[in-house]
């Protein structure tokens, strides 16, 4: 063998050492080093709990040191778990369900949002959608690929509806089309972009209303937070001292005596918010975490997860049943 | 030509397809992050059919979208090819304004037009535009000497014969960026789905990114691939034959 055969492959066993250490690289879970903790979105009132759990010191009187990330359009917190880039993350049920049916090993902790934000808005001067029935002839948003498509699907059929009784079109980044009224119900995060929009069409004299799937019987479920089950089963403690710190944070988040506090801590993540609208945000934010006072913030909502299955296997979402109940680890309803 | 592009696309989709199984196995990650090689192909066997008329879809707006360009550059770098104030002007604008990145103007061009064909279009053509312009810029620009003396100390030199020479010198040249751009033309299209559009593959990868499916992506990557690097292979072997074509004297052998 020559010199440079032996360089060539020298070369090639270093990068393939190297990229098994890149990948294989698991983040440090003991107590005494940092947790990574991956959000699903970018900091904003939506994540007030995540954001006084670590702006508050709920975390550090808990005796860790987290560091809370940003999620993102790019973003997969259960991609992250078993890359070993995060401990924690935030996932949405949609998530969690296909991640499971791909050999994923994820557990979920705790359910945040007891009511999904995903609702839809329309304008109040529009006969008011009473019954399922109501969707009939309406120009209906929703974003292809996405949760509210699921829904919408699954309300739809519900209705007896096909696709000739409704106007579907695909909505993306900008409210354009839904300002300039080419389509009458809109899919919105409810206590983020509908707080935005009733406030900019207020602004123009209109008044709008929203369009919750739950009240029709369509629960599914959103954000929760997870872990993957070898965290659980090598590191129980932490696992517990993380969710009890970050379940009280939430606590206090909601908290209406807290709200100023609260919004200045949200003010430093979140620059580019008005005082006015983050406040209307968290307002807006607390029946959908804790939406009356016996609720534990936290709970999970067995039924509404077999329900979410369920649909996602009536869309073909996913091919077979995951018996997702098997992965809810955290105190159920 | 045509099939040496299909090859060299099919070794490189290979190996990128090897290097991520070889990290799966390596690190025991689940389907969920790398897709193994039975889902792979099974979701080829479902959604292969529907990513070829996606990306036939795209490629409509890429070929539309390059002839715009190219017809655009020809026609602002042979007006900038001249020394004299304007052409100068025209240089400086254009270097300055391909410096500003277009996808950035993407969303504004969306709320402005809507996502459909026009926004898609103008994308491409703009994403394609400034690389070309550049380089038909540099060749028209850049006399050559030792032909256009001739023409020039004979009194018979035009504007047209001068864009000629020039071509003809360059053929090899125009022909590589040419086909080079239609890769930038695929990608602004796609870029412009991916974006906001409402049709094409970008906007087919999209939906498979909500869903945090990479074996969707891989499929509609090898689809893009083969298709692009078609294009690329036809442009590339009408480039030769025009060449072919200039070269030999009517009537005569090749030089």
């Amino acid at each position: 063998m020559n010199q440079k055969s032996r360089a060539g492959i020298a070369i090639r066993a270093g990068l393939m050492i190297l990229c098994i250490m890149l990948f294989s690289a698991e983040t440090p879970a003991v107590a005494g080093d940092t947790l990574n903790y991956r959000l699903k979105w970018l900091f904003n009132t939506s994540v007030a709990g995540d954001i006084i759990a670590d702006t508050g010191g709920f975390f550090k009187k808990a005796g860790l040191d987290v560091s809370v990330n940003e999620g993102g359009a790019g973003k997969n917190a259960i991609k992250e778990l078993e890359l070993g880039y995060a401990n924690f993350g935030v996932a949405s049920a949609d998530q969690v369900i296909r991640a499971l049916e791909k050999g994923a090993d994820v557990v979920v902790l705790a359910q945040l949002f007891q009511v999904n934000p995903m609702q839809w808005i329309y304008r109040s001067d529009q006969p008011e959608i009473r019954e399922l029935s109501d969707l009939k002839g309406r120009h209906i948003g929703v974003t292809f690929g996405g949760n509210d498509e699921t829904i919408m699907n699954t309300l739809l059929a519900k209705a007896g509806f096909t696709s000739k009784d409704v106007r579907i079109s695909s909505v993306r980044f900008d409210f354009t089309p839904f300002l300039k009224k080419e389509v009458d119900v809109w899919p919105v995060y409810r206590n983020s972009q509908g707080v935005i929009l009733e406030e900019r069409l207020a602004a123009e004299g209109e008044q709008v209303k929203f369009f919750n799937p739950a009240d029709y019987g369509v629960a599914f479920v959103a954000n929760s937070v997870v872990t993957s089950g070898t965290m659980l089963k090598k590191h129980p403690e932490t696992v517990k001292a993380f969710m009890t710190a970050l379940l009280s944070a939430w606590e206090f988040a909601v908290d209406p005596a807290n709200e100023p506090q609260v919004l200045a801590q949200i003010k430093k993540k979140d620059k580019g918010t008005k005082n006015n609208i983050r406040q209307k945000q968290l307002k807006a934010t607390r029946p959908l975490i804790k939406p009356d006072k016996g609720t534990k913030i936290g709970i999970i909502d067995v039924g509404a997860w077999q329900q979410t299955e369920r649909i996602m296997i009536q869309e073909k979402q996913i091919v077979a049943p995951v018996d997702v109940t098997s992965r809810l680890v955290g105190p159920k309803k | 030509m045509l099939f040496r592009r299909i090859y060299q696309f099919l070794i490189v989709y290979c190996l990128g397809v090897t290097g991520l199984l070889a990290i799966k196995y390596a690190t025991g990650l689940s389907n969920y992050v790398i897709p193994d090689l039975t889902l792979l192909f099974d979701t080829a066997r479902r959604m292969l059919t529907g990513y070829f008329f996606d990306v036939l879809n795209t490629l409509s707006v890429t070929v539309l979208g390059q002839m715009v360009s190219i017809f655009m550059a020809f026609f602002v770098g042979i007006i900038g090819r001249k020394s004299s104030w304007l052409g100068s002007f025209i240089k400086v604008m254009a270097y300055n304004i391909q410096a500003y990145p277009i996808v950035a103007l993407a969303p504004i061009i969306f709320i402005l037009m809507g996502d459909g064909f026009l926004s898609r279009l103008l994308i491409a053509s703009m994403i394609c535009y400034f690389p070309l312009l550049l380089s038909v810029l540099g060749i028209m620009a850049s006399p050559i000497k030792d032909i256009e003396h001739f023409y020039i100390a004979t009194g018979r030199m035009r504007w047209q014969l001068e864009v000629k020479i020039r071509a003809f010198e360059n053929l090899n040249k125009l022909t590589t960026v040419i086909a080079g751009s239609a890769t930038l033309a695929m990608a602004g299209t796609i870029v412009a789905e991916f974006i906001a559009a409402d049709q094409g593959v970008g906007y087919s990868i999209r939906i498979a990114l909500y869903q945090s499916d990479l074996a969707r992506i891989l499929v509609a990557l090898f689809s893009i691939g083969i298709i692009i690097s078609v294009y690329q292979g036809i442009l590339e072997t009408v480039g030769e034959q025009i060449k072919t074509k200039w070269f030999a004297p009517k009537g005569g052998e090749l030089l």
